[in-house]
């Protein structure tokens, strides 16, 4: 029966600037149990067939677009470089920064000294904890087929943190993590290894950003073991500059009890293809999945989501909230996927689209697969433009009509917007769609 | 007519699965150009539909079977197939086979006109000819043209040459390209300008004879402010091995016309361990080609073994609109892969889909479905509804929506749901007496009641009872 993974490759499937030599490169230096990984996630990777525009999952976002072969693989030295502290900083807990010189991670709650924490490279921490490492690391996904740029990630990493959150324990701030590249021509790929024990309770924001007009890839993949009665709540927002390209792979599986928030705002860069999966794979687990994308100017954003029901009694709801201007090109594809015998799943998945200009385009497709009866899983998807009669109603009141436009449309992204855990994360969101909607023409 | 076993279990399941045995002209398995230009002269037909037919057949070879459908079947051998299966032709003047006329009294298909149903005209087609058609003379008085296509393409070349393909041309997919190569048989119905059709007009599918493929081909024509409603029902024997029946339909509808289609498939599904039954991979296409026209398509899918199947309206008139109303129901082992294509083109056009999936057993229900509005299609209308019903813990439903907007000024909006029939709902009927089987039935019938309205009456009661047969043993 079809799927929409891609097909397994008969030969060796490499894609271009992704070789054994880049491989090697990437196995230099690292510790035993990480080159072993490394290693076989190369193997499935190349037992993957390479996407091109004929597969299902890229009929609309044609993967030429990600140029591979004009990028390199950034080496990040792993030595720590000096903290440059930014004034959104002060909201945060622990802020790991992330440039193409080194990274810096900075405790500012004196959290990791208490034991609450624990924030270290992949590297360090498959030394000290190898066997926590080596359960979690790539495992997130396994109820899924294999996924080329989750498995490309894991081989070909070039900066990964392991983040670990103790038995019951509370952060109040969280935690940030930022990526700049500012290197043009340089691939960027962040792993993120993040496991919260049972109890624990914490919100993690991560941002990307680089200059204007420099041209970067970003391969990224970021999973989340949940363990019973966790609450983990996660933002994830691409701001890249005008060139960057994105691919995003993130992967949850969440115990009994414990309760997931995945927020993925794709607002910047060229291109994007971010995929978020879920398991459900306990009783009364939950997960909700929020997404926002506004693609302006030539932008092509391509979101999937996936809320796979491996248990009964397991609850997902998701909110993917979508506008599209000047020539700009949306797709979302989803699917709620209940396997057999799990019933009492209840499921919800929610796409809304706005077109706000002629020559724009966005397309949705929500997609349930349901092997099991008793359950109730249920999506709705619209689009149109903003409502004429809102619009009368807030002009009738001597609002202006750009000032009505961007009120609107404000509106509309705020039953995502309101649930984001950090105000910083709230502000820069508002922000960046008040420019999209009136950008500052250059003089 | 040999007997079949009529208090068998499948009997009762199934009552059309019985087969006539009468004299069968067949030509051998296989598919080449000669079997093309054999049917072709079978059917009579002048040099250009023939020239038409090789077209689409050296086509044909050059496609390749479409595989993205969430269906699960072995590979067909095309060449295993009789292409054309005829009973033997009665000498001019006589009456219908008697044998035949009894397989007709058994399905309830009256071919005497007297008998029939006065508001229905029937064409009835037997593997791959049509072996009647009833009250054409009281049609011709108006105007309209309703035969079977081969009769067609004899006496009104013009108007098939200028219509047929035009919807679905025979490249459009793989089993279109192979039905416009040998179809065989099929309803040709033209509605002149501004007559409304007096009666439905009705085409009835029989398969009887073992190892063949039907080649159903329809197409419908409503000229400008015409208006008509056309019914096909289809039954088949029911036998181990898998038989093919790959349609095309092609509608057309000028200025102002409108064209209801309704379907009630009945095919044979196979047993429940899934042995035998049709393959139905049809291909069904509207074209909302003048302004104000519209297409509705109503359709009940009961039977079939495999269902690969899209009703689509294309609307390219301004302001014409489509419409897609289905209940599809599979149990046993029965995968159906449905739904609708609605294509925006046009201005203010609109369309609606209510796609009503129940799933039974161990079956698979797929509801597949594109909404396309085109960068010129101003203010464009859809809304969608796909519900899907889950009875049996074994089975699977699953919906996978289309949507694509290139235009600032569109609307559309589509919700889907799946669950089972609930605790509260059962509880509440029988707490008032009614018994469990019958409070099922009564919620499917609730579930599936915005479809069952838009069919005809005669059909909508038929459609009622069918599906409680088919549920029956599956629910309570």
């Amino acid at each position: 029966m079809p799927t929409l993974a891609l097909p397994p490759a008969v030969e060796p499937a490499i894609l271009p600037g992704f070789d054994e030599n880049v491989l090697d490169a990437a196995l230099k230096g690292e510790p035993a149990l990480l080159q072993a990984k490394r290693t076989a996630a190369y193997e499935a990777y190349t037992t993957i067939q390479n996407p091109e525009a004929f597969h299902e999952e890229y009929r609309r976002m044609d993967p030429r677009k990600f140029k591979f072969g004009s990028f390199t693989r950034l080496d990040i030295p792993h030595q720590t470089i000096a903290y440059n502290a930014q004034p959104v900083d002060g909201h945060y807990d622990v802020v790991i920064s992330v440039t193409p010189e080194g990274i810096a991670i900075e405790d500012r709650g004196d959290v990791t000294a208490s034991g609450k924490v624990r924030v270290q490279t992949l590297q360090q921490a498959a030394l000290d904890y190898t066997t926590e490492v080596e359960q979690a690391l790539g495992t997130a996904i396994e109820s899924e087929e294999p996924r080329k740029f989750f498995e490309l990630n894991s081989a070909f990493w070039n900066v990964g943190f392991h983040i670990h959150v103790a038995k019951n324990a509370t952060l109040e701030r969280g935690i940030l993590l930022r990526y700049h590249n500012d290197r043009e021509g340089s691939a960027l790929l962040p792993r993120l290894l993040v496991t919260a024990e049972s109890g624990a309770a914490f919100a993690l924001a991560e941002q990307f950003t680089s200059p204007d007009g420099v041209a970067t890839l970003c391969i990224s993949a970021r999973e989340f073991h949940l363990a019973p009665n966790a609450d983990v709540k996660l933002v994830s927002l691409q701001d890249w500059g005008s060139a960057g390209i994105h691919i995003g792979e993130d992967w949850a599986r969440i115990k009994r009890d414990a309760k997931v928030d995945l927020f993925s705002m794709t607002l910047g860069g060229k291109v994007s293809k971010m995929t978020v999966g879920c398991d459900v794979c306990e009783p009364n687990a939950n997960a909700y999945l929020g997404g926002l994308f506004f693609a302006n100017g030539k932008q092509h954003f391509d979101q999937k989501t996936l809320q796979f029901h491996s248990a009964p009694n397991t609850y997902s709801n998701m909110l993917y909230k979508g506008a599209v201007k000047d020539t700009g090109y949306s797709v979302y594809q989803g699917i709620i996927r209940a396997l057999k015998n799990c019933v009492g799943v209840d499921s919800y998945q929610t796409n809304n689209n706005l077109v706000l200009d002629p020559g724009a385009r966005a397309d949705s497709l929500p997609g349930l697969i349901i092997d099991a009866d008793e359950l109730a899983c249920s999506h709705g998807a619209t689009m149109g433009n903003l409502d004429p009669e809102q619009m009368y109603y807030l002009r009738s009141r001597g609002i202006p009509e750009s000032e009505a436009r961007r009120m609107l449309v404000l509106g509309f992204f705020e039953e995502v917007i309101e649930r984001v855990p950090f105000e910083t994360m709230r502000d820069r969101l508002h922000e960046v769609i008040e420019q999209k909607l009136n950008p500052v023409t250059e003089k | 007519m040999p007997e079949f076993d009529t208090d068998s279990k499948l009997a009762q399941e199934y009552k059309y699965g019985f087969y006539t045995d009468i004299e069968q002209e067949t030509i051998p398995k296989g598919l080449s150009e000669d079997v093309v230009r054999i049917i072709s002269a079978k059917k009579e037909e002048p040099e250009w539909m023939l020239e038409w037919r090789l077209k689409a057949y050296r086509r044909w070879l050059k496609m390749s079977e479409p595989r993205w459908a969430y269906l699960d079947y072995p590979k067909i051998d095309y060449q295993d197939i009789h292409y054309f299966s005829a009973p033997k032709k009665q000498e001019e003047g006589q009456e219908m086979d008697p044998e035949l006329l009894k397989t007709f009294e058994r399905l309830g298909i009256p071919m005497n006109e007297r008998e029939a149903l006065s508001g229905v005209a029937m064409d009835v087609v037997f593997d791959s000819v049509s072996v009647g058609t009833t009250h054409t003379e009281l049609l011709e008085k108006e105007g309209i043209i309703f035969c079977s296509i081969s009769e067609a393409i004899q006496k009104h070349p013009d108007l098939v040459k200028q219509y047929l393909g035009t919807v679905v041309p025979p490249s459009d997919n793989f089993f279109a390209a192979l039905n416009s190569a040998v179809f065989t048989d099929g309803s040709f119905c033209f509605i002149p300008k501004g007559v409304r059709c007096p009666m439905e007009l009705s085409t009835y599918f029989r398969i009887n004879a073992a190892d063949t493929g039907q080649f159903e081909r329809t197409l419908i024509v409503c000229e400008d402010d015409a208006y008509c409603s056309y019914l096909e029902g289809c039954t088949a024997p029911a036998r181990d091995n898998n038989q093919l029946h790959a349609a095309v339909v092609e509608i057309v509808a000028l200025n102002n016309a409108e064209v209801k289609y309704s379907t009630v498939q009945n095919w044979y599904a196979g047993d429940e361990n899934g042995k035998g039954g049709i393959y139905n991979f049809v291909t069904k296409r509207g074209h909302c080609r003048g302004h104000h026209s519209k297409i509705s398509w109503t359709q009940v899918e009961v039977g079939a073994a495999i269902t690969w199947k899209y009703p689509s309206v294309v609307m390219e008139g301004d302001y014409s609109s489509g419409e897609f109303y289905s209940v599809a129901l599979t149990n046993k082992k029965m995968q159906a892969d449905t739904g609708t294509k609605m294509i925006h083109v046009g201005k203010n056009t609109s369309s609606t889909i209510v796609s009503k999936g129940i799933s039974a057993d161990q079956s698979s229900n797929n509801y597949r479905g594109l909404v396309q509005v085109n960068p010129g299609a101003d203010n464009a209308r859809n809304h969608s509804a796909c519900d899907s019903l889950l009875i049996g813990r074994e089975c699977s439903a699953n919906t996978f929506p289309y949507i694509e907007s290139e235009n600032a000024s569109a609307v559309l909006a589509h919700e889907a749901t799946t669950s089972s029939i609930s605790e509260e709902q059962l509880f509440y009927l029988r707490s008032r007496g009614i018994a469990e089987e019958d409070a099922a039935s009564l919620v499917v019938r609730g579930f599936c009641k915005d479809v069952f309205k838009q069919l005809p009456l005669e059909f909508s009661v038929e459609a009622i009872k069918l599906l409680e047969i088919k549920l029956e043993g599956s629910i309570g």
